[in-house]
């Protein structure tokens, strides 16, 4: 049995419209983040690996299951999908039991399993309560409890964090985390990017249908060789350091922070400048603390996609 | 089938069997399924009226009369020879004409002369017999026959026939299975089902048992409510000569049997076009089309149909009045029936076959609701 979700020469298209194209994809245990803008492709590859939609081309394979063995398959693959609609009449707690039941759970099992996710994702309290009636964080909630409610190896979550309150995102961030601790693999699409930021081990860059870019974040940023990287240096005294780092040809811009208690360094060659600036420390320069200020997945984006749609 | 299979097959009718039943979309499935109810709870109220009324009559009457009596009545009797033959009248009413003369054509200045009409009712308990007078003499006779089982029974397979199987639960199974896959694609819900650790096919099982139960339940209560009307009226003696020494019992298991067979076999056909179709005018017009031209189609084409099985197992032949166009004798009569047991056999067949083209068609659905 693969312990990879693999994506081979993936193509979907709707009719004339594309979907995504030829994607490869190799994902290993963890949180990865998909991101791109609205209709770069994240939905459509969810449900290619979901078998909610089938591949025009190429093969996906789940942990070694195909996508159209729905029968196994969502034995070890959750999904909570962007879809605001529920079958009708049913409360949170029976949306969840009945899920359990179809899972073939005898009836047992399947009550204490729902109340057990119910309550990972907050929601006792209204879980007798018709579905319909739930606001939009709370319908959230209950379909990240059914996507959770069996335990499974793999979980799929499209914009799991919209409509969530700062306290709910927070809890859920940890839930994730927690779970990609135990050895899962969790899927995330998201605009928001300082979210992404925050809980990914490894994004997938997405634009038009394309993959961009895939790999953790720190290593994508390194192989964007026509943006120079960009250090930030906190020191008290700025100028004089700023004097010193133009004198080496691979620092291209510096300007110095607003609060004068900094600099902010464009270099072209990561690994000399550094070199260069453990000699300046070395030889008796001030420095507080250096960090990378664009290996994040905001400038990711901004880099290889535009700043379009994207939300900080 | 695994007892996993079995389980999650339950699990997908208590899912469905609610909504079936209590769908606001499907409410005027029970309107349909009404119908033939309420024409024979009219039918058997009216009948009920009709034959008190003619044991009032009968009753009135100087003395007891036979039909044999009301059959002696004949055109050109005095008035005189009628209550000498039926006694004096029950029922009696009279009233005058002035009929213009020959010579009287100008209105201005019409000369009329009056002529006596009157009309007497007797009954013999069962048959009215209405008698015509003018001027003392017998000018008409109208013979109201006491209700012929027979021919009531003709009139409830029409209905079964051309109404309940042709229409109510055709259209009943058309709002009920249709919906079971393209109602959860409009409600957006359908991927609940496909994202659960379960074959699309025991959903598509579970789904069709689901709508099969809902119509069964619907239509069989229908089919037992309308004989339970039918034979309301009739005199208790009479209602166990024909449920005992009739068929009338066998009759009516064989229309609750007829029934299921149409659920199974309309149920089929319409949940495969329900995953085929996105619009369900197109495949119920097809549908309706090929059962409606079924008596003209070849032998071959014939058994690709519900209709045509479920036409050789009714139990009542309806006789085509005389002078019927020989197109509609052929909708109405079934030239080339089949035994019972091979017309129970080509249904579900039939039902197998479109059920296992839905099966083919559940595994190959994508979950595209923007499309929809």
């Amino acid at each position: 049995m693969s312990d990879r979700i693999i994506f081979e020469d993936v193509s979907k298209f709707y009719g004339e419209i594309l979907g995504v194209n030829r994607v490869n994809l190799s994902i290993l245990p963890g949180i990865t983040s998909l991101v791109g803008p609205n209709g770069s492709g994240k939905t459509t590859l969810m449900n290619l690996m979901t078998g909610l939609v089938k591949p025009s081309r190429g093969r996906v394979e789940i942990l070694g299951y195909r996508t159209d063995d729905s029968e196994n398959l969502f034995k070890i693959l959750g999904y909570s999908t962007q879809f605001d609609a529920f079958p009708k009449g049913l409360t949170g707690f029976q949306f969840v039991y009945s899920y359990l039941r179809l899972a073939g759970r005898d009836r047992e099992t399947a009550e204490q399993l729902a109340w057990r996710v119910i309550e990972r994702v907050n929601l006792v309290d209204a879980a007798n309560r018709n579905i319909a009636a739930y606001s939009k964080g709370m319908r959230q909630r209950i379909r990240l409890a059914l996507a959770l409610a069996h335990d499974p190896k793999v979980l799929v979550l499209d914009e799991p964090l919209n409509g969530l309150d700062p306290l709910a995102r927070s809890e859920m961030i940890a839930l994730f985390r927690a779970t990609a601790a135990q050895g899962c693999y969790v899927i995330i699409s998201s605009h928001i990017l300082h979210e992404v930021d925050v809980i990914s081990d490894q994004i997938i860059l997405l634009s038009n249908g394309y993959v961009v870019a895939e790999g953790q974040i720190a290593t994508v940023r390194g192989e964007i060789q026509e943006h120079p990287t960009q250090i930030l240096i906190r020191c008290s005294r700025p100028r004089e350091l700023a004097a010193k780092m133009l004198e080496n040809e691979f620092t291209i811009e510096v300007s110095i922070h607003k609060d004068e208690r900094g600099l902010l360094l464009k270099t072209r060659d990561a690994d000399r400048f550094y070199l260069a600036l453990n000699d300046l420390a070395l030889n008796g320069t001030d420095i507080e603390s250096i960090a990378p200020a664009d290996d994040d997945v905001l400038s990711v984006y901004e880099y290889l996609i535009g700043n379009e749609e994207a939300v900080r | 089938m695994t007892p996993v299979w079995w389980s999650q097959i339950k699990a997908v009718i208590r899912l469905e069997i609610k909504k079936t039943f209590f769908a606001k979309r499907g409410l005027w499935i029970y309107l349909v399924a009404a119908l033939p109810v309420l024409l024979f709870v009219a039918y058997a109220i009216a009948t009920s009226g009709q034959q008190n009324r003619r044991a009032s009559i009968a009753r009135q009457s100087e003395r007891p009369l036979s039909y044999q009596d009301l059959l002696a009545v004949q055109p050109g009797m005095t008035s005189q020879e009628v209550i000498a033959i039926l006694g004096k009248p029950p029922i009696n009413f009279h009233w005058t004409e002035n009929r213009p003369t020959e010579t009287g054509k100008e209105r201005e200045k019409e000369p009329t002369i009056e002529v006596s009409h009157e009309d007497y009712h007797y009954s013999d308990g069962q048959s009215e017999l209405y008698v015509g007078l003018a001027d003392g003499k017998v000018k008409s006779i109208h013979l109201q026959e006491a209700n012929n089982l027979g021919q009531d029974s003709i009139m409830f397979a029409g209905v079964f026939q051309f109404f309940f199987l042709r229409l109510a639960i055709f259209f009943g199974c058309l709002g009920i299975f249709m919906n079971l896959f393209r109602g959860e694609i409009l409600d957006r819900s359908l991927h609940f089902y496909f994202l659960a650790p379960i074959r699309r096919e025991v959903v598509m099982t579970g789904k069709f048992l689901a709508g099969l139960l809902a119509t069964c339940t619907i239509f069989v209560t229908s089919e037992l409510l309308q004989t339970i009307a039918f034979l309301w009226h009739l005199p208790s003696n009479v209602r166990d000569v024909y449920l005992n020494q009739n068929h009338g019992l066998e009759h009516a298991a064989i229309y609750l049997g007829v029934t299921v067979l149409a659920c199974i076999g309309y149920g089929a056909f319409f949940l495969v076009a329900g995953m085929l179709f996105r619009n369900p005018i197109l495949p119920t017009a097809a549908i309706l089309i090929w059962e409606a031209i079924n008596p003209f189609l070849p032998g071959i084409l014939k058994q690709f149909s519900v209709i045509y099985y479920l036409k050789s197992l009714c139990p009542v032949d309806i006789p085509s009045a005389p002078g019927t166009s020989p197109v509609l004798a052929l909708l109405i009569s079934n030239a080339d029936p089949v035994s019972p047991p091979l017309a129970v056999l080509g249904i579900l067949v039939v039902a197998l076959i479109a059920l296992y083209a839905s099966s083919l068609q559940v595994r190959r659905m994508e979950i595209n609701y923007t499309t929809e």
